[in-house]
């Protein structure tokens, strides 16, 4: 292995543009736990559902031009999906006992996870897909980049950008940060908090969702493309700790930059075993995480 | 003149322990009115199933014309009745002016943005936390946390019963000068009745031309507290059986 500056920039430009991906993974995952208070293990496949939308809209509706569209179109698909399923599925859990809840949103997301998955193989059988790209080579000074992939890592910032501003700028915003820390005290404020449960788990699908679309022609369409993802979510949750919004976004980005330099200077194949050393070494120095605080109920 | 709120025959359950045994209650608007109680007696439980963080096994209440039973938490804040929490339930990553905002917001901004804005600056002032607008919550002592939290539910725009649970509790005299005065105010401004649930004998002596004395899950008795003070089982309830 010959070691260059050129290759190192390379690396770690391709890292932080993959890491910013993660994080938008990862901030759905925390986003959800913070409000709604429960793990959601169908996450990758909101994610594979965005990538569908956005082969079905590029491949037979819209084209390979308008593939910003029809990621739009992606997340605003899974923010319905997520908004319909949510008091369906989720809320009923706020009816039973305290210590039964895990229990039951585990049980209920991992249903969700099959039923998907298999709709998946049934609707669009167990092939690959790949939405069409005519996104050019970028250089970025002598540096050659797939152009779906900055294109992807850009739309990602902006989608973290656009989450920023609802959070701190907007009413529900302001309502769904004073859920995350007290849900009984934000309804004597008159605020309806099963409402906000809703809008929260369909903000945090909607993002995996528009990561799920903005990340088809890389990683390809199929029923399980959700599973890694959400493997990678949870390994940057453990890293940034749960419920922590800095900690997705850190932990998305540290993910994705330790991924790219043990598979530059050390060995490709073993690309996702970085990660999970990663994971060891912030369980072993900080077990809550880097951001994480200590649990605590109601 | 009909009541402002009316609470028959609350009972709630926990097991073996019967917390609420058919509670009855009635409030006339703009009315102060003390309750008290020896610790255990099923005063907080009582304020759990009027303002709906609890439901009750039977029994129905009115604020109005309006039924509440059967509510959620939210919509009773909605309706006009709010309370505080024995510790107080503010949301410490938010400012404090923020945490103010949050239930005008919440109630649609009635009068609109600039509206809400004026009266938070104006029980930021009456509070003595006017400095602190801009500050966490967090950074906030716990006297100045109650304070916060009174507020918080004075800027629910339709508030006409404000249940307070143990709000004077631990908190220094000066504080408990100030809270007193926000309350007077909010009750001869805008004429909302109070429901103040206390250990602090001279504060409710202050404050409540009357009071409801819970003991044992049951009102025992209801009067002013000089009235009530001579009560037998009262007495007995406070410092014993034998005392009786």
């Amino acid at each position: 292995m010959i070691f260059s500056a050129e290759l190192l920039i390379q690396t770690l430009l391709s890292g932080l543009m993959v890491g910013v991906l993660y994080a938008l993974m990862a901030l759905g995952i925390t986003f959800i736990y913070s409000i709604v208070k429960t793990i959601n293990w169908a996450m990758g496949e909101f994610y594979m559902i965005g990538s569908y939308i956005q082969f079905v809209a590029v491949h037979f509706l819209l084209g390979p031009n308008w593939w910003w569209l029809a990621a739009i179109l992606a997340a605003s698909g899974t923010f319905l999906l997520g908004l319909v399923l949510e008091p369906i599925l989720i809320k009923p859990m706020y009816a039973r006992p305290l210590q039964r809840r895990d229990d039951y949103a585990t049980v209920v997301t991992i249903a969700l996870l099959l039923l998907l998955r298999n709709l998946a193989v049934a609707l669009g059988g167990p092939n690959q897909y790949r939405p069409e790209s005519t996104l050019p080579v970028v250089w970025v000074g002598p540096l050659p980049q797939e152009g779906a992939r900055v294109a992807a890592s850009i739309f990602a910032v902006l989608a973290l950008g656009s989450f920023w501003l609802v959070i701190k700028k907007t009413w529900v915003g302001l309502a769904l940060r004073a859920a995350a820390q007290n849900r009984v005290a934000v309804q004597t404020a008159g605020v309806d908090v099963f409402r906000l449960d809703a809008i929260a788990f369909a903000i945090g699908v909607a993002l995996a969702g528009f990561a799920g679309a903005l990340l088809a022609p890389l990683f390809m369409v199929f029923p399980t493309n959700g599973a890694v993802t959400t493997v990678k979510g949870f390994e940057i949750i453990v890293i940034g700790g749960l419920g922590s919004i800095p900690g997705a976004l850190i932990g998305g980005l540290l993910l994705g930059l330790v991924e790219s330099l043990g598979a530059a200077f050390i060995s490709s194949p073993y690309q996702n075993v970085y990660g999970f050393l990663l994971v060891i070494l912030v369980l072993i120095l900080r077990p809550n995480g880097l951001f994480g605080e200590r649990g605590r109920e109601a | 003149m009909p009541a402002l709120l009316r609470a028959q025959d609350l009972s709630k359950r926990y097991g073996g322990l019967v917390a609420n045994n058919r509670v009855s209650l009635s409030l006339a608007p703009g009315e102060i009115r003390g309750l008290i109680g020896p610790n255990g007696a099923g005063k907080t439980t009582f304020v759990n199933l009027l303002t709906g963080i609890e439901t009750p096994d039977a029994g129905r209440v009115w604020l109005g014309e309006v039924e509440l039973s059967g509510l959620g938490a939210h919509q009773i804040a909605a309706q006009g009745l709010v309370r505080s929490f024995q510790v107080a339930r503010i949301f410490e990553s938010l400012s404090v002016s923020d945490n103010l905002l949050l239930p005008f917001l919440a109630a649609g901004s009635p009068g609109g943005l600039a509206a809400g804005l004026a009266r938070v600056r104006e029980l930021l002032a009456l509070a003595t936390l006017k400095p602190l607008a801009q500050e966490r919550a967090g950074t906030l002592s716990g006297g100045q946390r109650m304070l916060l939290q009174a507020c918080a539910g004075f800027m629910v725009p339709s508030v006409t019963l404000y249940v307070l649970d143990e709000p004077f509790a631990g908190i220094n005299p000066v504080v408990k000068d100030t809270l007193i005065a926000l309350i007077e105010r909010e009750n001869t401004e805008h004429h909302r009745a109070f429901l103040v649930v206390s250990h602090e004998m001279e504060i409710v002596r202050r404050l409540c031309p009357l009071v409801s004395v819970m003991i044992e899950g049951r009102i025992a008795a209801e009067g002013t507290l000089e009235e009530v003070a001579r009560r037998p089982e009262v007495i007995a309830a406070y410092l014993g059986r034998s005392a009786a």
